[in-house]
């Protein structure tokens, strides 16, 4: 069982890495949407079904290990074994996953240069169907990048449209431009009601999701501010340390320059018998001068 | 922004619509336009509700009256239609028809469908009045606001505290120097004492 999912994993992973190459090709007028988009549906489908087979693998290897309850060392090791081709088997299909991931973000990348470049050559023939869906595609940009709708100041940025579930959103992208592109060849006004219409159903979700993504970045926002402002006011704790420090110093500083201020006068009022020996000897040497004169 | 008229209409796929609930406000209306007006709302609402297919959200521009259409379709075959002026926010306008539909999903018995003058859904007069200002009403946008208020006052905080920092530096230094000043004043004190032993 486990080597038909490894077997499995392996043809997806060619698959993927023909879509790559598929995505890869910048040519303007040999897209091939229709094929792309099939393989991206056949992969999708295939990833899918790798899922359930591992999960039916490790089911499988959990009812084993219930039943054989013996703790000798070689059912262990067995056990041991099957954990770790489960781990493998799933690690690999994550590893395909993400690299399909890559591959359709490559894919709305090129389908946008493509789209580009068609609408700079084709513009003054396309100008009068190409209002419908610039408008719609408009119309749909405002809504994901309004969607307040009170002109308040919300980071949003493309970043919204890629978190979405990847597949599906490049489904959607490329069924977009597919169709834009179908629309200025065709010049059909059915497609135009059709993509306005799909692309609301999908808009409104995600402007919900843009809206509250914004939400999420104002709250770290302010996640952020209050670690700021803890910051600062530790910062500024320890200068007000300091001050309370210095404020003790002269507290203890003036207290001693009283008591030394308070001896000295106790000196001096105490002194007045060794000053009254002193005027006595200043008089003394006085009246001898008047004497002698 | 302002709503115009709320609707709630069963739209059964085979194009004819009966309007279940409706509020509408038109004070912005001159007492004799407010008929016409109300007419033209109720045509409005049912033809777009007709030409919406089942499962899909719409939005229609009419001069300058934008209607969003819901047709939720399901057992009801339900759809809410509501016709604002094109400052009104969509996002809010869709979910305020969604949670409308679920109320009154919840609130009036099938059975009262094909008897639409029987219906009696008074919440649609509060939802109206109430979303008028969607900032107050929607629940994202709420969030949306008040983190911005509380933004704004953290801004505050932070400058005052950023004042209280050169505040205390001033202290800091001030203090610095009365400190070095006392201690010049007691040395001072002392020197005078055990220096001059006569007078």
């Amino acid at each position: 069982m486990a080597s038909a999912i490894g077997k499995d994993i392996s043809s997806t992973g060619i698959k993927l890495g023909k879509l790559g190459q598929l995505a890869k090709r910048k040519t303007l007028f040999d897209d091939r949407p229709v094929e792309i988009s099939e393989l991206t549906y056949i992969i999708k489908q295939d990833i899918a079904n790798l899922n359930k087979q591992i999960a039916t693998l490790q089911a499988y290897v959990k009812q084993r290990n219930t039943q054989n309850t013996s703790k000798t060392p070689e059912s262990k090791q067995l056990d041991e074994h099957n954990h770790n081709v489960v781990m493998l088997l799933q690690s690999k299909l994550a590893d395909t996953s993400m690299s399909f991931k890559d591959v359709l973000e490559i894919r709305t990348q090129n389908m946008k240069e493509s789209k580009d470049r068609t609408e700079q050559f084709m513009h003054t023939t396309s100008a009068a169907t190409s209002q419908a869906p610039s408008n719609s595609l408009l119309f749909g940009n405002s809504q994901r990048q309004d969607p307040m709708g009170d002109g308040s100041k919300l980071r949003v940025d493309t970043k919204g449209k890629s978190r979405a579930v990847t597949p599906k959103n490049g489904d959607i992208l490329a069924l977009d431009l597919g169709s834009a592109e179908e629309g200025t060849a065709l010049q059909n006004g059915d497609a135009f009601m059709q993509m306005q219409l799909v692309e609301q159903q999908t808009e409104y979700i995600q402007s919900r999701s843009t809206a509250i993504e914004s939400i999420e970045s104002t709250i770290s926002e302010l996640g952020q501010i209050f670690t700021q402002l803890a910051q600062m006011v530790a910062e500024q704790r320890e200068t007000v340390q300091r001050i309370d420090a210095d404020t003790v110093d002269i507290a203890s500083n003036v207290s001693g320059a009283q008591r030394e201020l308070l001896k000295y006068y106790a000196s001096i009022s105490s002194n007045r018998w060794l000053m009254l020996k002193v005027f006595g000897v200043l008089i003394v040497f006085f009246l001898i001068f008047i004497l002698v004169s | 922004m302002k709503i115009f008229s709320l609707a709630v209409v069963q739209a059964p796929p085979s194009k004819s619509c009966t309007i279940l609930s409706s509020a509408s406000d038109l004070s912005s209306f001159s007492f004799y336009q407010r008929g016409s007006v109300g007419e033209f709302l109720s045509f409005f609402t049912k033809t777009i509700a007709e030409r919406t297919p089942q499962g899909q959200r719409q939005s229609v521009q009419e001069n300058n009256y934008t209607a969003h259409v819901y047709n939720r379709g399901g057992a009801e075959q339900l759809a809410a239609i509501i016709v604002t002026d094109q400052e009104y926010p969509v996002r809010p306008a869709f979910s305020l028809l969604t949670k409308l539909m679920d109320d009154f999903v919840a609130k009036v018995p099938q059975t009262s469908y094909a008897n639409p003058t029987a219906i009696s859904f008074p919440e649609i007069e509060t939802y109206l009045q109430k979303y008028q200002d969607p900032r107050q009403a929607d629940a994202i946008m709420r969030v949306q606001q008040e983190l911005d208020e509380t933004k704004i006052v953290l801004h505050k905080t932070i400058e005052s505290v950023l004042q209280r920092g050169e505040k205390i530096n001033d202290l800091v230094d001030r203090s610095n120097a009365l400190s070095m000043q006392s201690k010049m004043f007691y040395k001072t004190a002392k020197k005078q004492n055990s220096c001059c032993l006569i007078m």
